[in-house]
């Protein structure tokens, strides 16, 4: 980036290298609590093998991992708990929510359950379903590879917002 | 013994939390507390369990749960009867079906309502078919807690192709809310018998693989073998039921001993054994599989054409024909599903023998479409309870295995 | 069959079975206790699968043991405990269902108590009553005297209301900012 504020050749091509990495090597959070939880697992096996898209690697710690899968119903209770592990992860990060609980409560519009994780942490790609098939998680997991790719997600966007600030020089740690 | 070190780090923290460090006694007394959960890879789903360790064995510990309370019960009571049926999916979302046939089944004993042969068979292959793939995958991820990754494949890969029957049947993979009160949302495909017959013969060979791939395995054996022991006492003081209370020695499987449905007319044996520790869990589940897959096949023999709907106006649901071509069948409709049909005053408890163990819904009716009381007796409650007292004194990564063998659903725990 | 008179419950399933074993039972109950029962309802009568026999508050400790130890009885199972809201005075029912393993047939105790009012716990007779209690604790505010840990168990520690009662809304949600603390004491 110049002195001016305007972005030079040289930053926007590492952007554009480095985002290509995220996209291919997208290290998925699991947050499985219920049924969808299910599913997920039936995505990471052999039948439907999520590794192909280069998101193999399941990591139960947020700080090594960049995208999470809320799979499944967030309540009154966990819902702290999500917030706590969200803030942990490192940015860039990824929200996927998965199913009809996470991304709206779904059937369940009772005194327990948050109505939508998106009213707590933004989310990218929603999958509907109760719970989705695994057809529409590998799905959404393309959509968000594009996303990515072009630097669209929220947390990409808010970096490169603090970036055009001036606040911040150089986001993109190699 | 207090210094320096100890001092700074004790800091800020409540007294509880204290770290009494003895520098000549590096591991005597170094007592630490380790919460585990809510989302932690060994505790599935949403449980929490928060230990107090003396080196790695676990002094005392107290489990929570909760983290995925969805209300069912609360629901029950705001929904008509027929709403409720898709609210029973997501219980023990490992074997749907199950709890879809014992929630119908309830439902229709306070009704009087008597099904057809046909559906009755239908739904015994729903329940013999949800408990194979229940267990497959808790055998499974219980293998896949202690390290034994490609055993968990094997049974998934059976899991899916159990979907496809499913989704053959309702049309759904895992929530499925196919059986309706009185009747089925559907009748069983044309060729299905002999496409089961297929999978039981293909998932016997899977099992007899599974079962030489890690039974005699030293390692799994050593991880198991008198690990999470509870005993017969133990287990009726915790009301455990299903296959952890048959792995302790307690003879008891409702399905044979009392008959609902047409289990009188299949032959089955009841595994039992003795020791009640995870390895003999995972046996009796095992066997358990094949037993399943022994009644299914007989199933496949002895079912026949004919109606799956009772003939009782008050549960049935219209036919399309009707609805769209009558007045009367389309106020018919109508009525059944904004206001639903009225259960007489009364109450029951209905149980069943699900994958877990006994399965109860326990509905007080006051004579209106919704239920005055919902009560869902899941069996992971009380299995899940008595965690504490199972892992009381053994290692921490016992832990893991003993929760995994218990089998713990957090939909059908938490309600 | 006449569906304007329909068989209420699965009564009719079991009651050739195991009408006379109840009978007798509860004639046996009646008289080791007396005014204890306050009141028996049958299935034939009633509209239920099982016998309810309804235990006054105080004595349901030693009805439930000689329910569990008795060789008459034997019903060692505690198959579920949970409690009623029934809008009317007095407002809960604590509901015992018990469940014989050597005679294979259930029956139901019931104990009614005010808004309020406390019940003694079960956990001397069966252990595992103790998480069931809680949860009925937490759903309907009914109290278990001489209960070791009766706290929230399916709601937050801080959650206000019960929410199992009928007169709380089906959508009253109540939010918090962090998670439930862990409780060192509890491991003392």
């Amino acid at each position: 980036m110049s002195k001016d504020g305007s972005v030079g050749f040289l930053t926007t091509r590492l952007d554009t290298i480095v985002n290509w990495g995220r996209k291919n090597a997208i290290w998925p959070l699991p947050f499985g609590t219920s049924c969808c939880g299910i599913e997920m697992m039936a995505t990471l096996c052999s039948d439907y093998d999520m590794s192909r898209f280069g998101a193999e690697v399941v990591r139960f710690s947020p700080r090594q991992s960049d995208l999470l899968i809320v799979a499944g119903i967030i309540n009154l209770k966990m819902a702290p708990v999500l917030k706590t592990v969200y803030d942990q992860m490192s940015d860039p990060k990824f929200v996927m929510s998965f199913g009809a609980c996470a991304s709206s409560g779904g059937i369940f519009n009772v005194y327990s359950v948050l109505q939508g994780i998106d009213t707590m942490i933004p989310v990218d790609v929603y999958v509907p379903g109760c719970p989705p098939a695994p057809e529409g998680v590998l799905h959404a997991l393309l959509r968000l590879q594009d996303m990515v790719a072009k630097g669209e997600t929220h947390s990409q966007r808010a970096l490169a917002a603090k970036r055009n600030s001036g606040k911040v020089l150089r986001t993109t740690s190699l | 013994m207090q210094n320096s070190t100890t001092d700074k780090l004790n800091k800020g923290l409540p007294e509880s939390y204290s770290i009494e460090h003895d520098p000549d006694d590096l591991w005597g007394d170094s007592r630490i507390i380790v919460n585990i959960g809510p989302t932690h890879p060994a505790m599935h789903g949403a449980l929490r369990m928060v230990a107090k360790l003396n080196g790695e064995t676990i002094e005392k510990s107290y489990c929570e749960y909760g983290y995925t309370h969805r209300a069912k019960e609360k629901l029950g009571e705001n929904r008509t009867y027929h709403n409720f049926i898709v609210y029973t999916d997501r219980l023990n979302y490992c074997s749907a079906l199950i709890n879809n046939v014992v929630y119908s089944m309830s439902v229709e004993r306070l009704l009087g309502v008597e099904v057809p042969e046909r559906c009755v068979w239908i739904r015994m292959i729903c329940c013999e078919l949800a408990r194979v793939i229940d267990h497959l995958i808790c055998i499974g991820i219980n293998a896949v807690d202690l390290g034994a990754f490609s055993f968990f494949l094997y049974g998934f890969h059976q899991r899916e192709e159990a979907y496809t029957l499913i989704e053959k049947l309702s049309g759904a993979r895992l929530t499925t809310s196919y059986t309706r009160i009185g009747g089925l949302a559907g009748d069983a495909p044309e060729g299905f018998e002999s496409e089961l017959k297929a999978w039981v013969a293909k998932t016997r060979k899977v099992i007899d693989e599974m079962d030489s791939l890690l039974t005699g395995n030293k390692i799994w054996k050593k991880r198991t073998v008198g690990v999470g022991v509870f005993n017969k006492e133990q287990c009726l003081k915790f009301s455990h039921s299903g296959p952890n209370a048959r792995a302790a020695g307690i003879d008891l499987d409702l399905r044979r001993d009392q008959p609902c449905m047409f289990y009188k007319d299949v032959e089955f044996d009841v595994p039992v054994s003795q020791n009640g520790d995870v390895f003999d869990r995972y046996l009796i589940r095992i066997a358990e599989i094949r037993q399943s897959l022994n009644i299914l096949s007989q199933i496949a023999d002895k079912i026949k054409k004919g109606p799956i709907w009772s003939e009782d106006k008050r549960v049935r649901i219209p036919d399309k024909d009707v609805v769209y071509n009558t007045m009367e069948g389309l106020i018919h409709h109508f009525k059944f599903f904004m206001t639903g049909f009225s259960v007489p005053e009364g109450e029951a408890y209905t149980q069943f023998e699900a994958a877990n163990g006994e399965l109860g819904f326990y509905i007080v009716s006051k004579g209106s479409p919704r239920s005055h009381r919902m009560r869902i007796r899941g069996p992971s409650f009380w299995h899940y309870q008595s965690l504490s007292t199972m892992v009381q004194g053994e290692k921490i990564a016992d832990m893991v295995a003993a929760l995994g063998s218990i089998n713990i659903i957090a939909g059908e725990l938490d309600r | 069959m006449d569906v304007r008179k329909p068989i209420a419950t699965n009564g009719g399933y079991w009651l050739p079975k195991f009408g006379d074993l109840w009978k007798t039972q509860i004639e046996a109950l009646k008289a080791q206790f007396g005014k204890a029962i306050e009141e028996v309802r049958m299935p034939p009568d009633y509209p239920t699968d099982v016998p309810i026999v309804y235990v006054r508050k105080d004595e349901i400790v030693p009805v439930l043991n000689y329910l569990k130890t008795d060789s008459k009885m034997d019903y060692g199972f505690l198959a579920d405990l949970t409690a009623t809201d029934e809008q009317k005075e007095p407002r809960f029912e604590v509901v015992y269902n018990l469940f014989s393993h050597s005679s294979l047939c259930r029956i139901r105790v019931k104990v009614r108590v005010a808004d309020g009012d406390e019940v003694p716990t079960a956990i001397s007779v069966w252990e595992g009553a103790n998480w069931a209690e809680r949860e009925v604790y937490d759903m309907f505010g009914v109290k278990f005297r001489g209960h070791p840990d009766l706290r929230r168990i399916l709601m937050d520690i801080r959650w206000v209301g019960h929410p199992l009662r009928k007169d709380y809304p089906l959508k009253g949600y109540q939010v918090f900012a962090d998670a439930e603390p862990v409780d060192p004491t509890l491991l003392d």
